[in-house]
């Protein structure tokens, strides 16, 4: 079966789209809308929503990009597992995946707040555990530079590592909880992880029990090396980040061959590739709806989010001119893959400026399946087939007419092919994504990784 | 919690509180642990997450839930009570607290813990930063205007550049300005750094008298120390503990005493009482009297030291003295029929003793729906608490100004 997460930002995965006239009118921390989303797509049987996060409004240090006003930015947005924790409240089945970064927050609090959501949600809690990529988000921790990428990921294992054991501290039956006898709980089924590393001391127990899931999911999202191999050793699941099938095909190899020698099953690890979909009813209302939404990017937002993304300023550059391709060679602290795809797609295709983020912008340089919903099935499930990803992350450009156009005409044409869902089998995020039930030190020792395995 | 949650909301209560902590204490005392006291919160819900899930079924009751400006950052402090008090409409408080227990310390990569001067340095500066993020962005500063495409207006959000000795933080917050303008920020501090901090820039205060003469002499001490602020005394308000035995009758009030009292085995008592005194009563005799402290200690806390002085007042022994103390975990009680706990509460409110009560109930959530059914219309009956909740917000509901908007003129 397919699995599927989606993101239920507000303002719609196109920058354009919280202008269109289907979207939320107030997206600005609209609880309501939220809670709507969450349940459009539990409607849709989705395995999970996707939250993703930072800790810092960004472009703020860019003026022009930031009076363009794109709230991709994130400006304000509710602190995510305090939102999860509330639509928890409102949902049954769905699970719910909140973004958490290793660079700056505490291991302690980290195992603590997902534990607790774990426990509110009856078991359907994700952490997807990031490095903060994002330079700016260090100045509101006190630190002036941003940790380098072999840094992030050194603490990002030991980090895992930390809260996986807290998250192991005590035994499914450590609270017998008995009023008769005075046992409230059992002092032998609880031990102190005494952790000591390079980044961490931690002594713990944690003061939470063994959560609904025994832990909750991690997902992650790195698509470098470090990345990729810190997902094979301890991920559940992959935000995937490829921009062709190809890409997805390949990376998709690569990280399941990683795992072996962790011990671990390819099919303990989900991934689940980022794509765009613009559907309708017909072929072409979603080709409408795709240009209607072209036409809400003013040439200045185009261009000052292209210079973000390209890590380079391209404002004084003519629009309907090329990319300096030469000033565009050296790699910077933070880029991502993203930017190296781009600036091959436009020399590739001599694409001008202006078409340059016309092509990208829509889906922030990610995968688009665009069409009938006959159409974006057969992608869907071509992209599957081929071992492009174990499902996908569904980011919709206009909400909540996105998600609900997707639940209502894509997902019961995957389910009359019978690669989907038709109803939850499980309550839980870990069930309804078919993973194992996580090792335990209460129970038997889990495999070890090989010695010396980075 | 959803259950009592909701018989404080019927009981119209400004708020549900949330203590806190971060780590299972008493480990490293396995007699004490394995007495099996759960007030060591050995598994408790992350307070804010369980708030915000809480919001969902409730309507006008605040919440206020404690973190640490000890071991958390205060963006991330800032951060989450913001959205908490999005979530539900202007209902979140933050429970300033410094962490005084040594073994939490462990739980952040420190061995030792920091002396209480330094804390307090730390936690008057977190203060200063988290309102200053709350303050990052106007009330319009998000016009969200499809037409025009201003999403926001970038004139109406401004840097915290905050330097000082204990953080660096340069801001915006990433949450828009809150319901409350300010969440509601409350303290517990006895110490006298405490109430320094409570009056420079607290808006509610736990306190733990436990006589009326006590709490009269801290209400007027805390209030005296507001006017060098440039605060007037209402924008605190001060809420003594109050634990509440109460019945039909006074018999029923007394029974369920007693048998509550038949339920503490010895051990479980010791070991609650070693926790309130900050250190280890196991082996002390029961009949025999009160050992002194062994010394100061850096987590040592103002109920502790307010036990040891009664203890040794009074040449109460070990049993005595928690026969004394645990009903009510060494604070103040109340004991009878409705009326009588009406009378007592009324006596300290209009004695300038307090401005409420923090309540406590023995046994839960039958002692909460019992307060909330007898003793709460016998103080609207006084007119001693509004017939129904006067505002939406926490704020409203406590009669505390509305922060203002610094980007109004």
């Amino acid at each position: 079966m397919m699995h599927l997460a989606c993101i239920p930002n507000l303002v719609g995965g196109h920058l354009g789209g919280w202008r269109h006239r289907d979207a939320f009118d107030r997206p600005v921390m609209n609880l309501e809308a939220f809670i709507e989303m969450s349940q459009i797509a539990e409607r849709g049987k989705f395995d999970c929503v996707f939250l993703a996060d930072g800790n810092g409004v960004r472009d703020m240090d860019r003026p022009a990009l930031f009076a363009a006003n794109h709230p991709s930015a994130r400006p304000s947005f509710f602190e995510p597992t305090t939102l999860l924790s509330a639509v928890s409240m409102v949902t049954r089945h769905i699970g719910l995946v909140a973004t958490a970064t290793s660079t700056y927050d505490e291991p302690w609090m980290v195992a603590r707040r997902f534990a607790s959501m774990d426990h509110i949600s009856k078991g359907r809690a994700g952490w997807n555990l990031v490095t903060a990529s994002n330079a700016g988000d260090a100045l509101n921790f006190g630190r002036s530079e941003h940790m380098g990428r072999e840094d992030r990921y050194a603490r990002a294992q030991e980090f895992y590592e930390v809260v996986a054991a807290l998250w192991d501290s005590w035994a499914d039956d450590a609270f017998p909880q008995d009023k008769t006898s005075g046992q409230y709980l059992d002092p032998t089924r609880v031990r102190p992880i005494e952790h000591s590393g390079p980044h961490f001391t931690v002594k713990g127990p944690l003061n939470i029990s063994r959560t609904p899931q025994g832990r909750p999911i991690v997902f992650m999202a790195g698509q470098s090396a470090p990345g990729v191999e810190l997902a094979a050793r301890y991920a559940d699941a992959l935000f995937g980040a490829g921009t062709t099938k190809q890409d997805c095909i390949d990376a998709y190899a690569d990280l399941k061959g990683r795992m072996a020698r962790y011990g671990r099953s390819p099919h303990a690890l989900k991934i689940l590739p980022g794509v765009s979909v613009f559907t309708g009813r017909t072929a072409a209302e979603a080709e409408d709806l795709y240009q209607e939404l072209q036409s809400l990017i003013s040439p200045a937002l185009g261009v000052h989010y292209l210079s973000k993304m390209l890590v380079h300023d391209l404002e004084t550059l003519p629009l309907d001119g090329p990319l300096p391709f030469a000033d565009l060679a050296e790699e910077t602290l933070g880029g991502s893959s993203l930017r190296r795809y781009i600036i091959d797609m436009a020399r590739r295709d001599g694409l001008t400026l202006r078409e340059t983020y016309q092509r990208t912008l829509p889906a922030l340089g990610g995968p688009v399946f665009k069409g009938s919903p006959t159409q974006v099935a057969d992608e869907m499930e071509d992209w599957w087939r081929s071992k492009a990803g174990d499902g996908f992350t569904i980011m919709a450009p206009v909400q909540p007419r996105g998600l609900s156009d997707f639940v209502d005409l894509v997902v019961p044409e995957l389910q009359r092919r019978s690669i989907f869902r038709k109803e939850y089998e499980t309550t839980t995020l870990r069930g309804h994504l078919g993973l194992p039930a996580p090792p335990s030190r209460w129970h038997a020792a889990p495999a070890k990784p090989e010695a010396g395995a980075a | 919690m959803v259950e009592m949650a909701q018989i404080a909301e019927r009981g119209q209560f400004d708020m549900m509180f949330l203590a806190d902590g971060n780590g299972v204490r008493q480990m490293d005392k396995p007699a004490l642990f394995a007495a099996n006291s759960p007030s060591d919160r050995p598994a408790v819900f992350e307070p804010v997450t369980l708030f915000a899930a809480l919001a969902q079924h409730t309507t006008r009751l605040g919440l206020v839930a404690t973190a640490t400006t000890t071991y958390e950052e205060p963006f991330s402090i800032a951060r989450k009570f913001a959205s908490l008090d999005h979530l539900s409409s202007g209902r979140a408080g933050w429970n300033l607290v410094t962490t005084q227990y040594v073994e939490d310390a462990k739980n952040f990569g420190r061995d030792e813990h920091m002396g209480r001067v330094e804390r307090y340095e730390r936690a008057q500066e977190s203060l200063d930063v988290v309102r200053a993020l709350w303050d990052s962005w106007a009330t319009d500063a998000f016009p969200q205007d499809k037409a025009t495409g201003r999403y926001l207006d970038p004139d109406r959000v401004r840097l915290t550049n905050h330097r000082g000795t204990h953080f660096a933080v340069k801001g915006p917050l990433n949450v828009a300005r809150t319901p409350q303008g300010q969440p509601v920020v409350f303290m517990a501090g006895q110490s006298d750094a405490g109430k320094e901090l409570a009056a420079y820039g607290g808006e509610g205060l736990f306190g733990t008298a436990s006589s009326k003469a006590q709490a009269q002499k801290e209400y007027a001490d805390i209030k005296g120390r507001m006017p060098k602020y440039g605060r007037p005394p209402d924008a605190l308000k001060i809420l003594p503990a109050l634990s509440v035995f109460v019945g039909r009758t006074r018999a029923e009030a007394d029974a369920l005493y007693e048998e509550l009292q038949g339920l503490i085995a010895p051990s479980l008592a010791v070991s609650y009482l070693s926790k309130l005194v900050g250190f280890d009563l196991t082996d002390a005799p029961l009949d025999g009297p009160m050992p002194a402290s062994p010394g100061e200690s850096v987590g040592g806390t103002a109920i502790g030291r307010s036990v040891l002085e009664m203890a040794a007042r009074e040449g109460l022994s070990v049993r005595g003295t928690y026969e004394r103390l645990l009903p009510s975990m060494g604070g103040n009680m109340v004991k009878g029929d409705p009326v009588e706990v009406a009378d007592m509460m009324e006596d300290w409110y209009t004695s300038k003793a307090c401005d409420g009560f923090m309540l406590s109930m023995p046994v839960q959530p039958r002692s909460l729906r019992d307060f909330v059914d007898l003793v709460v219309p016998e103080l609207q009956r006084r007119g001693l608490r509004p017939p129904a909740y006067r505002g939406a917000t926490l704020r409203e509901n406590m009669g505390l100004p509305l922060p203002a908007d610094p980007f109004l003129p």
